[in-house]
């Protein structure tokens, strides 16, 4: 699994997608950190990441819809495939490199704490816990897009389909009842508050562990159907 | 050594793989041969295990590919069609990315990974980015991550398409001695190429396996034909009434005429050599022969004979 995460993180640091989620994301969190610190005067940090999660619809797809489409349309899937990996092992290799590179973008974040730490006295649990959330909200949008990514050789309909579903999910918190249960901005609310409540982390849990496997599934039965 | 026991591959109704059965023996190279579209990379897929065959079962070095995948796929080195590589990496950071995903171990990695940069002779570009190599460079990229990690079997599929002749007798030598400590599965749609190459041949056409003989018999029975080409010189027409003379001809047809000479091709019966009875009844009768030899096919036609021999069974 380590071959493949470094792999991984090669692709995205060769190239220039890596640099961009980056950029794109410490953007979006730049300008949310003045909108509550200097517009507002708030030094709720936690909040800064809470708004910061708004972002990731739309740049995760960038980390994602490569993933399996692009390696089904150059055929490298057949190098990897064929290899003694298992396809758990494949799947969770790149599951856990994007979700890397979106715990580099959290750490960026961190300079910005850093700095209001340095002025003023802002607590740390709550972005603590935020940023946890933060995590598991990103591992969970990152395992819908690679299960995206792995049932078509186009990427841009893998993002399309990822985005699509990510604004979707996001409007669910509007509602009220069962499907509100899917909603994984709703069950975001907590964290910012400093509570890390097991309903909500195992919500989390239960839908990453979902697309994982459905990914795995999605592969080992494309060796039947190819 | 793989063996390949009724496999089939269906898509809907639509047989890419129909009953196939072969053996290929520790240390054989073997040729796989047949016209595009015939099943070869297919079947390959399916020894590899990329993907599972409808019915049947493949065993590698006694390992079901599919039942036991891990230690099956660790005896293959494969190098698919159309070469995919990983574009954005180098040629050491993807031989050794292959190194890894071979289960090779970390201590062995380095000298494993120089090792087939060496065989491959890919000593001066190893630090080049694999998207500005030429074509005949990223086939030895491929065949590298296909050598890498050392496994007993190699499956290489068509590794010689789209390369210039003096390439593609590199790769043949390179693959040449590979044979001597390899077992070797190599596929072509050339059968000139293959029989330089393996010391065995299995033709397969539209899903089935025609063929499955020594690559000597496969070109003896290529180039074997019961035609003869002479050329005369008879101003008299006086040849073609040998046809009622000597009972084994079945056809003589003129094929080219100048000023003095006529070029005839003679088909005969029999095993028989009729050049000798033509020398002899073309002196009798006061012909001249000035050239006189068999026709031999080449190995194309013969393949070809092959392949439309099995579509009619």
């Amino acid at each position: 699994m380590l071959a493949i995460i470094k792999k991984e993180l090669k692709s995205y640091f060769f190239t220039p997608i890596g640099y961009i989620f980056i950029a794109l994301f410490m953007i979006v969190v730049s300008f949310v950190f003045y909108m509550y610190t200097f517009a507002q005067g708030s030094l709720k940090f936690e909040y800064v990441v809470w708004d910061s999660t708004v972002v990731l619809s739309f740049i995760i797809p960038m980390l994602t819809m490569r993933m399996f489409a692009e390696e089904k349309k150059t055929g490298t899937d057949q190098l990897l495939m064929t290899s003694p990996k298992s396809i758990i092992n494949i799947v969770l290799g790149k599951f856990f490199a994007a979700t890397l590179v979106t715990v580099i973008g959290l750490a960026l974040l961190f300079i910005y704490y850093a700095i209001l730490r340095f002025f003023g006295n802002v607590s740390l649990v709550e972005p603590l816990v935020a940023m946890l959330g933060f995590v598991l909200l990103s591992m969970a949008y990152i395992s819908f897009g690679m299960f995206a990514s792995s049932i078509t050789e186009n990427q841009v309909i893998a993002a399309v389909v990822s985005i699509g579903f990510f604004l979707i999910v996001s409007f669910l918190q509007n509602y009220q009842g069962l499907v509100e249960m899917f909603s994984l901005v709703q069950m975001y609310q907590k964290f910012p508050q400093g509570i890390i409540s097991l309903k909500e982390v195992v919500g989390y849990i239960s839908f990453i562990l979902l697309f994982v496997l459905l990914t795995i599934i999605i592969l080992q039965r494309r060796k039947s159907v190819k | 050594m793989i063996e390949v026991q009724n496999i089939t591959k269906k898509y809907g109704d639509f047989v890419a793989v129909n009953n196939a059965s072969f053996k290929i023996a520790e240390g054989e190279v073997v040729g796989f041969l047949g016209p595009n579209g015939a099943g070869k990379s297919t079947t390959m897929s399916m020894i590899t295990g990329f993907i599972e065959p409808t019915s049947g079962t493949i065993l590698v070095n006694n390992f079901d590919i599919n039942k036991k995948p891990t230690q099956a796929k660790k005896q293959i080195g494969y190098m698919p069609e159309n070469v995919p590589l990983y574009l954005e990496l180098t040629v050491k950071e993807f031989i050794s990315y292959m190194a890894d995903l071979k289960l090779v171990k970390r201590k062995e990695k380095k000298d494993e990974v120089d090792r087939v940069i060496n065989v491959t002779g890919l000593e001066n570009v190893k630090g080049k980015l694999i998207k500005n190599l030429s074509r005949g460079y990223r086939q030895r990229v491929s065949l590298a991550g296909a050598l890498v990690g050392n496994p007993p079997i190699l499956i290489l599929d068509e590794p010689t398409v789209g390369l210039d002749p003096k390439q593609v007798i590199e790769i043949r030598n390179l693959i040449k001695s590979l044979g001597k400590e390899h077992t070797i599965l190599v596929s072509s749609h050339i059968l000139s190429e293959i029989s330089q190459m393996c010391n065995k041949i299995i033709i397969i056409d539209k899903g089935k396996i025609l063929r499955i003989d020594s690559t000597e018999k496969i070109e003896k029975t290529a180039t074997d034909s019961s035609e003869v080409i002479v050329t005369v010189e008879d101003e008299e027409n006086k040849f073609e009434t040998l046809k009622k003379t000597i009972s084994n001809i079945s056809e003589i047809k003129l094929i080219k005429e100048n000023k003095t000479e006529k070029v005839y091709s003679v088909k005969y019966k029999g095993n028989e050599d009729i050049r000798k009875i033509l020398f002899k009844e073309c002196a009798n009768k006061d012909i001249t022969i000035v050239e006189m030899k068999k026709k031999e096919n080449s190995l194309e036609d013969a393949f070809l004979k092959i392949t439309e021999e099995g579509g009619k069974k």
